[in-house]
This record gives structure tokens, sequence and C-alpha cells, in this order.
């Protein structure tokens, strides 16, 4: 088969949307396939002053930049469509969440829509769906506190998601999410994709830099990833039986929860040695994960599997988790393991980073097995899978095509 | 897990050689290296023409479905192709899950595959 052309609808570094960092290793690694002629990205516009930079490589495919959504806006579907008309690649992958496009529900459901008018206009398509709806605690992502809002939320999530799924495929990341959009929607172009693992690097140190012992927590806050019984449970550790701690907050608020972290910070200035870093750079995530020796999920809820967690993974470290849906399972299924603690409870949190922190060989233990976890497969592999179900879909085409032209 | 890479056969109706990789057990990260060996041993003796006869493996993780994408990649590379056999329920269930089914050749036995290989190779 020829080398095809993909265009890839997405979040990406230097934007700071939810599921930049997969698209940013994904896309590494896709560039680097024999069988891919160009990428055309499409992600969403920048703020003034920033622009998506490709730097060109011997072997590595071309990336084209078309910027053609905004976050929060309601005709982002529409202008997806156009782009791809534009662009005419050979397919299409999107690259989403449930929240994607807009932090409230008209545009993110509006959003949502994109992958039917780019599949009814004619290209083969792939939505590569972080999560869904059925696993959505809606309250705690911060959509909705009422009840019957919330049903309204679920019915036309329903909806979306059946338009989702008349994609060509739609790939998601854990088994049970197969089962549900099968079972519920009777769907049957659902196909598991692992996530894999973003770093290709060698085996990790399992020692510490010298200084104060660092507990991180890493992420976009402010929904369901809220870092109050976190500091709580620092508080506790503190208590001077301990060599120097410091809890690093990395990462921005939610698009859901701006000014969250500011409000936070406020609350806890009392409470000594919490830094909050902002937004990560990609080229400092290595420095930030090696320096920890613990890594929390302050999570309330989940919305998917995790990229932190992988991540914990790549750099060998110990994690602390919820006993909670997604995290709980992709534990179990990855082979991944932590110290958990019950979600909003501060003396289980401190417990739990205390079995680690105070036990440097349960720490190691627990970052080695994390690591061999991790190395289970790499994105690179998993962009293998994704490019055989295009080649399939697009010479699916070719032969309806083929078929259809009459014969001379 | 049991790797058997020995086995040659000729492809009917024709003089060239087929390699049969046979595997048996347990197919995870920990088997992984050592197949990836054994097929890139095979593809490279007989030009990419490969079957992999799975009929002794009971279970598979995303490694060894991986391996086995990039076994086929291996051996498409060299005009050729890797073609499965003998899936076991578990391990076809997998297939299914991960639309794996689609993008393999999979034959029922091993003389389906080497004969799916030759029709395969008097198109080329």
């Amino acid at each position: 088969m020829p080398k095809f052309r993909l265009a890839i609808v997405t979040t990406h570094p230097p934007g700071k949307g939810s599921l930049n960092e997969y698209a940013y290793h994904f896309v590494r690694f896709l560039r680097q396939k024999g069988e891919i002629g160009e990428i055309i990205l499409l992600p969403d516009e920048l703020p003034p002053g920033q622009t998506y930079r490709f730097e060109a490589h011997p072997g590595h495919a071309p990336v084209r930049v078309i910027p053609c959504w905004s976050f929060g806006a309601k005709d982002n579907a529409w202008r997806i469509r156009s782009a791809v008309r534009q662009a005419d690649p050979d397919a299409v992958l999107f690259n989403i969440q449930f929240a994607s496009f807009g932090g409230s529900k008209v545009p993110a459901t509006l959003g949502l829509t994109a992958p039917y008018l780019v599949k009814r206009a004619g290209y083969p398509t792939i939505v590569l769906l972080h999560n869904i709806m059925e696993t959505i605690d809606l309250r705690r992502a911060g959509f909705t506190g009422n009840p019957l809002v919330e049903s309204v939320m679920r019915f036309f999530g329903a909806q979306v998601t059946r338009l989702l799924l008349a994609a060509d495929l739609v790939a998601v990341t854990i088994p049970k999410y197969v089962e549900i959009l099968e079972s519920k929607y009777k769907a049957n172009n659902v196909v598991l994709a692992p996530h894999g693992a973003f770093e290709d690097a060698p085996q990790p140190s399992f020692e510490l830099p010298p200084g104060p012992i660092k507990i991180l927590a890493f992420g976009k806050f402010g929904t369901y990833k809220k870092v109050e019984t976190l500091i709580e449970a620092f508080k506790l550790l503190q208590d001077g039986s301990r060599p120097p701690l410091e809890l690093v907050i990395a990462g921005t608020d939610s698009p859901n929860a701006p000014g969250y972290l500011e409000g936070v910070r406020r609350r806890y200035a009392a409470i000594p040695n919490i830094r909050y870093t902002g937004y990560v750079d990609e080229q400092d995530v290595p420095r930030i994960f090696s320096e920890a020796a613990v890594v929390v999920f302050p999570y309330t809820s989940t919305t998917g599997s995790s990229g932190v967690l992988h991540q914990a993974g790549d750099y060998g470290k110990a994690v602390v988790l919820p006993y909670i849906g997604d995290l709980a399972e992709v534990i179990a299924e990855e082979g991944y393991s932590g110290e958990f603690f019950e979600p909003g409870n501060p003396r289980s949190l401190a417990a739990a980073i205390a079995q680690v922190i105070d036990n440097p060989d349960r720490r190691r233990e627990l970052g080695r097995q994390n690591w061999i976890a991790s190395r289970g497969l790499p994105i690179a592999e998993v962009v293998d899978w994704y490019l055989l179900h295009f080649e399939n879909l697009i010479e699916q085409r070719q032969a309806a095509t083929a078929y259809r032209l009459p014969a001379t | 897990m049991q790797i058997n890479l020995q086995q040659l056969e000729t492809m009917p109706g024709t003089e060239q050689a087929v390699a049969v990789v046979g595997l048996a057990g347990r197919f995870d990260a920990h088997e992984v290296p050592h197949v990836r060996q054994a097929l890139t041993q095979a593809a490279d003796r007989t030009e990419g023409r490969v079957v992999v006869d799975l009929g002794g493996v009971n279970f598979i993780d995303s490694s060894g479905l991986a391996c086995l994408v990039q076994g086929m990649k291996y051996c498409r590379e060299r005009g050729a192709d890797q073609i499965l056999c003998n899936l076991q329920q578990p391990v076809r269930i997998i297939f299914e899950l991960t639309r794996l089914d689609r993008a393999f050749k999979i034959a029922g036995c091993v003389e389906e595959a080497t004969t799916t290989l030759a029709a395969r190779n008097s198109q080329n």
C-alpha cells in the first residue's frame, strides 16, 4: 500500500488542552512510521504569540498544522469538517474525550458531532475515545450538580455516543468500555487499543536525588482532581518525624475549573513546603517525575484511563491511588501496583503516602513494578495497530469506490 | 513457553520454503524477546514467508499481539506475509476485541496457511 496522509484532530503542546501529552507522543512515533506520507495536525488555535513547531527530521513524515477549532466555541464541528475537506487526507483520527471541545454542555456536545460530519463527508474515520459517558461522574467532573440536569445530560450523552459510533471505528483503552458500548449501543465497530507507554527511555534510577522528599501530583486540577485532601494529608505528614518534605502540585486548572489552584494556594498559604509549578513544559516533565519519591492521584472520580499513571510507570515511580473506578481497574489489568487510600480522607491518604516514603524498599519495589508494567506496550507499537486499522479502512474505501465505478 | 521454529515446509505448487513457527503456552511480555527472535530468524530464512501456529497458546496479552504485528510488518517489508493459524478460543477473543483479526491473515490449520501463502506468492 502506498504511503497515506493522516489528519489528526487533537490538542497538542504547546496547547494545554487535555490529551495534549498523549497526542505529543502519538505524533512523535507516528512520524517515524514508513506507512505515513504526511500528518495533517488539526489542533486547537493557540493564544497569540504561540505556535506549533515540528522540526524536519530525515526519515520522519512531515507535519502540516492547521489550527481549526477553539475550546468552548460552538462551531468547532463545522470548522473541523471544513479543514478536513480542505486538507483532503486519506483518513482522519480523532484523539478526544467527552470534554475535548468545551467545558460547558453545548460546545462540548456540538464539538463531538465532528467525527460524524467528517465520516459523512466521505473520510475513513477512527475516534480514539479516552472516556465514555457511562463511566463519568458528571457531578464530580464539574458538569452539573443537579440530578435532573444530569439525567438530561446522560440522555444527550447517549445520543452523542451514538453519533461518535457512526465513525468507522471507535477505539477505547479499557476492555470494560468495549463491553459497555457493545451491550448498550449494540455497536460492532468498537476496538480495544491499549493506551501504551509514552517513553522509550532505559531503566530509570530508583534512587532519589538529595534534598527534600518530593510528593508529586500531576495533572489538570479542580474538577475530579482536587488537591485539598492531599494538602491536608501533607500537613499531617509534616509532623517533625520525617526528613524534610515537599509537595509539588504540577499542572494547571482544569478548563472546567478556572481559578481553582489560585483559590487553593490562598486557602492553604499557611502550610509550608508546597510548590505550585504551573504548566509543565514537555522538556521539564522528565525532571519533575524523576525527582519525585511518590506520585499521588488525588482523584474523587475518574473519566478514563490515566496517562499520568503510565508516566509514573515510565519513570519508575511508586504511586498512591484512591479506591475508585478505572484507576483500580487499570492497576489490575495492566500490572501496576500502588498504595491505596479512601477518597476524601486525609488520614487515609497520609498513611498511604507514609507507606511509601517511610519505606525505601517498598518505594523501590513499587517503582520497579510500575516501570515493568509501563514497558508492556510502548506507544510506538500501539501506533502500528492504528496504522493497520487505517490501512484496512482505506482499502475498503478504495474497493467500494472501484466497485461503484462504471466499467470502461 | 515453547517455541519451535525448525519446521520448514514447501509451499504447494512452488519450490519455495515456508517457515512454520509453533508456539505453545502463555504468550506475554516475558516471552516477547524470544518469540521476536524466532519470527525474525524464520522470516530471514524464507524471505518473509512465515506461518505462526498458535494452536498451543492459551493466553496472549497486548505485548504478544504487538510482537505478532511486528512480525507481520517484517514479513510484508520483504514482499511476503506472516499467516496465523490454529487460534484457540481465548486467543481468538483477544484478536476480535482488538480487531486485529482483520489485519492478519488467519487460517484454520498449517496446511491452509501454506496454501494461502502460495496463493499470495503467485499474485505477486
